[in-house]
C-alpha cells in the first residue's frame, strides 16, 4: 500500500509541472437562479476579473467587501475590472446573502457555491480567499484578508 | 509508524518546493506554450493540520492523549483533459488524528477517488461525489475538514440538463465513513424546472422555480437480529418539493420534506420492533430588500427527521474511556440540518452554540422531544453617506431574533411514544436577540458594537443548567497606514446558570497583508467552582502569500462545541501548539 501511495505522489509532482492557472469550467447559480458558467460567462478580452469567496458568518470576507466597495466605483471607471462575490453559504444562511447584500448596499455581482463545488475544485480550504482572472487565467490569488489588501488587490489589477 | 509521519512531511517539502521551482520556470515554459500540445490540466490542493498537545497543569480537565504529536493531512489532485476529469484526495491521519475526530479516520489511505465526465447536457460521475438536493433537509453528501465530516457518496450520478431550464439527477452509491463505506444503499432522483422564461415571468420581474427529489435507503435487517416482525421496512423512503418565487424586491421560498416509516433509536441507541415514526419538515422563508434595507424570515418546524446511511450508530471509547458513538462524530449522516440561528463571531458567543434537535430523543421522563419548531428574523439597514446617522461613510446596522422550542403535544416515557401537533411551540430550547453596529468613522477608525443576549437550555440539550446570557462586545480598528493596522476587541459575558461569567479581549495587529499576529484571551473569572476560573490564552499569526497560508497557534482550546455552517462537533479542553497551512495549484 505505502509504495502505491509513494507512486502517486511521485505522480503528481511530476504532473505538477503541466499545471495551468485556469479557471475549472463549472456551472454554479446566480441570485435569479441562472446558471452561470465561471469560465465562459467571464471572458472579456483582457478584462479583469476577481472572485471573491465569501460567506454571511465571515466577518474578514464582509470587512473585505465592505473595504472594496468603497473604491469600486472609482476602481470601475478606472480599470477595465469587475467583482464577483462568491457566496459559500451553505443552507443554514444562504437565505441571508440576498437581503444582507442589499442591505450593505454592496454593487457586486453575487453568484452561490452552495454546496461548495467551485470552492472544491479551487482547492480553498478558508475564506475570505479571491482570485484575479485576465483572459481565462488565474493572474494572482489572495488567501485571506487583513485590513488594507484591497490596496495591494487594486496594484495588483492596475499591473495586469 | 514513526517513519509515516517523517515521509509524510518529506513529501509535504517537496512538493512545496517543486511548486515553487515551478512558479520560476513558468517563464521559460510560456515561450514554448504555444507550440507545445494540450497536456490537459492538473490542478488540486493540500492542507495540513498539526497539533502538538503539552501538559497544562493550569488546566485540570486537558487531556494529553498518547501520541502528542497528531495531524489530519489532505492532498486533492485532480486531472482534467478535455470533457474527462480524474480526482482523488489522499488523506494521511498521523500519527492519529486530531483529537476528537472520528476514530474511523485512521493511517493514511486514498479518501476520495472519481471520473466524471461534462458536456453541455451531461454530468456523469464514478467514484465519490458529493450532492445536495435543495436545502439538504433529505440528503446532502459533503465535506468539512474542520468538522471531520465527509459524508461523500461512493456509487454513480448521472446529471441531465437539456435546456438551462431544467436539470435531472439520478444517483446511487453507499456513504463514506472513514476510509470504506456504511452497508446502506442510497438512491436518490432530483428534478429541477425554473419557469420564468416558459411563463413569461422575467419581463414582469418575476421568477419562478419549482424541484422536487426523493431519496431511499435500503438496510437489511440482517445487522440487527433483535428485529424479528418490525413495523417498519428495509427501504426508507424521503420525498421534497420545494417552490422558489421572486417579485421585485419581494420573495419567497417554501420547501416540504416527508420520511416514511423507520426505526427510532431507544437510550441505548437500539432498534425495536414496536418502535417506528415517519418524519416530516417543512421550511419558510420570504424577504424583502432593496438599496440599504434587507428583511428575511425563515420559519422551519422539523420532526423526526434523523435519517442516517446505517441505523444504529457504531460505539467506540474515547480517549477517556467513556463510550461515544458514531453519530458523535457526524458520521453516517444522509441529510444536514442546520441550526437556523446567527453565526455570531465574537469568542464569548459561541459558548452557547444551539444545534438542531432533528431527531427523536426520550432521555428520561423531564426531557422527551421529537423535533424543533421556531423561526428567525434578520434585518439590516445602512444609514446613508451624508446623513445624521450614517456620517461620512455610512453605518450599518444588523438585527437579528431567532427563537427554537420543542414540538408540542402528548409524550408519554414508556412506552416511549408521541403525539406531537403541527402548529404551536413546546419548551423552549434555545433564543439568540442580537444587535450589529459596524461604523467606519474615518479612514483611520473603523469600529463595531455587538450586543447578544441569548437563552439556551441545557436541560433539553444535553444536560446541565438553563443559562440566559448577556454578551457586550466591541472593537476598533486603528489603520496607521494603509496597510498596517491593529484591531482590539473587549467582550464581556454576564452569565446565569453554568460557568457564569466570562471576560474576553483580543489584539490583532497587521504588519502589512502578507502577516499578522494575534493575541486573545477568554477568562471564566465567574465560575462558582475555583478550578474553572481559568484563563484561555492564545497567541498566533499567519502568513500569506498567493495561494499559500501557514498559521500557528499556541494556548489553550475550551472544551466544548466547534461549529462551521451551523454543525458542531465537540472536542475536549487542551493545550498546545497548532500548525495549519494550506496551498492550491
Amino acid at each position: 500500500m505505502k509504495s502505491l501511495f509513494l507512486f502517486l505522489f511521485a505522480t503528481i509532482f511530476s504532473l505538477t509541472a503541466y499545471a495551468q492557472n485556469e479557471l475549472p469550467s463549472i456551472t454554479i447559480k446566480d441570485l435569479k437562479n441562472k446558471p452561470i458558467n465561471i469560465k465562459h460567462e467571464y471572458a472579456e478580452k483582457d478584462k479583469v476579473y476577481v472572485f471573491s469567496f465569501w460567506a454571511t458568518w465571515c466577518a474578514p470576507c464582509i470587512s473585505e467587501l465592505e473595504a472594496i466597495s468603497e473604491y469600486y466605483e472609482d476602481w470601475s471607471e478606472e480599470l477595465n475590472m469587475e467583482l464577483v462575490a462568491i457566496s459559500t453559504d451553505d443552507s443554514r444562511t444562504q437565505r441571508r446573502v440576498r437581503p444582507m447584500l442589499n442591505g450593505k448596499d454592496w454593487p457586486y455581482q453575487v453568484l452561490l457555491d452552495g454546496n461548495q463545488e467551485l470552492k472544491r475544485a479551487l482547492s480553498i480550504v478558508n475564506i475570505p480567499y479571491s482570485i484575479v482572472v485576465k483572459n481565462q487565467k488565474i493572474e494572482h490569488i489572495f488567501n485571506g484578508y487583513t485590513q488594507g489588501a484591497e490596496h495591494e488587490l487594486y496594484e495588483v489589477i492596475k499591473g495586469l | 509508524m514513526k517513519h509515516t509521519t517523517l515521509l509524510f512531511t518529506a513529501l509535504l517539502l517537496l512538493f512545496v518546493f517543486s511548486v515553487v521551482a515551478q512558479d520560476q520556470s513558468i517563464n521559460l515554459q510560456e515561450d514554448n506554450e504555444k507550440e507545445s500540445k494540450y497536456f490537459g490540466r492538473f490542478y488540486g490542493g493540500l492542507e495540513s493540520n498539526v497539533q502538538y498537545y503539552v501538559e497544562d497543569s493550569g488546566l485540570e480537565s486537558a487531556i494529553v492523549p498518547e501520541d502528542q504529536l497528531r495531524s489530519n493531512n489532505y492532498l486533492y489532485a485532480n486531472y482534467n483533459y478535455n470533457k474527462w476529469t480524474a480526482g482523488m484526495q489522499i488523506e494521511a491521519y498521523e500519527q492519529n488524528a486530531l483529537l476528537n475526530y472520528n476514530p474511523k479516520f485512521e493511517g493514511t489511505h486514498l479518501g476520495i477517488y472519481f471520473l466524471n465526465y461534462k458536456d453541455e447536457k451531461w454530468d456523469v460521475t464514478l467514484g465519490h461525489f458529493y450532492e445536495q438536493f435543495g436545502n439538504g433537509m433529505i440528503l446532502r453528501a459533503w465535506e468539512d475538514r474542520a468538522l471531520g465530516i465527509n459524508s461523500a457518496l461512493r456509487g454513480g450520478r448521472v446529471k441531465f440538463a437539456p435546456n438551462y431550464n431544467m436539470e435531472f439527477t439520478a444517483l446511487y452509491g453507499r456513504q463514506r465513513s472513514g476510509f470504506g463505506v456504511t452497508s446502506g444503499d442510497i438512491f436518490g432522483f432530483n428534478a429541477d424546472f425554473f419557469l420564468a422564461e416558459y411563463l413569461n415571468l422575467y419581463e414582469k420581474n418575476q421568477d419562478l422555480s419549482v424541484g422536487l427529489s426523493y431519496v431511499g435507503r435500503y438496510e437489511s435487517f440482517d445487522a440487527y437480529p433483535q428485529l424479528q416482525n418490525p413495523e417498519f421496512d428495509e427501504l426508507t423512503n424521503a420525498f421534497s418539493l420545494r417552490a422558489d418565487y421572486m417579485w421585485g424586491a419581494f420573495y419567497a421560498v417554501a420547501e416540504a420534506n416527508y420520511k416514511s416509516e423507520d426505526g427510532i433509536l431507544n437510550v441505548q441507541n437500539l432498534l425495536s420492533d414496536q418502535s417506528a415514526k415517519s418524519g416530516n419538515a417543512v421550511t419558510l422563508n420570504f424577504g424583502y430588500s432593496k438599496s440599504g434595507f434587507g428583511l428575511d424570515v425563515n420559519l422551519r418546524r422539523m420532526e423526526n427527521m434523523g435519517f442516517y446511511s446505517r441505523r444504529e450508530p457504531e460505539v467506540f471509547t474515547n480517549f477517556e474511556g467513556e463510550p461515544q458513538t458514531s453519530f458523535d462524530y457526524l458520521d453516517t449522516f444522509i441529510n444536514f440540518t442546520p441550526a437556523l440561528t446567527k453565526q455570531h463571531h465574537s469568542l464569548l458567543a459561541n459558548i452557547y452554540v444551539f444545534q438542531a434537535q432533528h431527531s427523536v430523543l426520550f432521555e428520561d421522563p423531564q426531557v422527551m422531544r421529537a423535533g424543533e419548531t421556531g423561526g428567525q428574523i434578520d434585518f439590516f439597514y445602512k444609514f446613508k453617506k451624508g446623513t445624521f446617522l450614517g456620517g461620512k461613510h455610512g453605518t450599518h446596522i444588523f438585527l437579528n431574533y431567532s427563537n427554537w422550542y420543542n414540538l408540542p403535544g402528548r409524550y408519554t416515557f414508556n412506552p416511549p411514544d408521541y403525539d406531537v401537533d403541527f402548529f404551536g411551540r413546546g419548551n423552549k430550547y434555545f433564543s439568540d436577540y442580537s444587535i450589529e453596529i459596524k461604523k467606519k468613522v474615518n479612514e483611520t477608525w473603523h469600529l463595531g458594537f455587538n450586543y447578544i443576549n441569548q437563552y439556551y437550555d441545557q436541560r433539553l440539550l444535553g444536560g446541565g443548567d438553563l443559562v440566559r446570557a448577556d454578551i457586550v462586545t466591541a472593537e476598533a480598528t486603528y489603520n496607521f497606514t494603509r496597510k498596517r493596522s491593529l484591531r482590539f476587541e473587549l467582550e464581556k459575558m454576564w452569565a446565569v446558570g453554568d460557568r457564569q461569567d466570562w471576560f474576553g479581549g483580543s489584539i490583532e495587529y497587521n504588519f502589512n497583508e502578507n502577516l499578522s499576529v494575534y493575541f486573545w484571551d477568554i477568562w471564566n473569572y465567574g465560575s462558582d467552582k475555583p478550578e474553572e476560573r481559568v484563563h484561555y490564552l492564545n497567541v498566533g499569526g499567519a502568513y500569506r502569500i498567493g495561494a499559500y497560508r501557514v498559521a500557528l497557534n499556541y494556548g489553550r482550546q475550551r472544551g466544548g462545541l466547534v461549529c462551521v455552517g451551523g454543525v458542531c462537533r465537540f472536542v475536549p479542553e487542551s493545550s498546545g501548539l497548532t500548525l495549519n497551512f494550506n496551498t492550491s495549484f
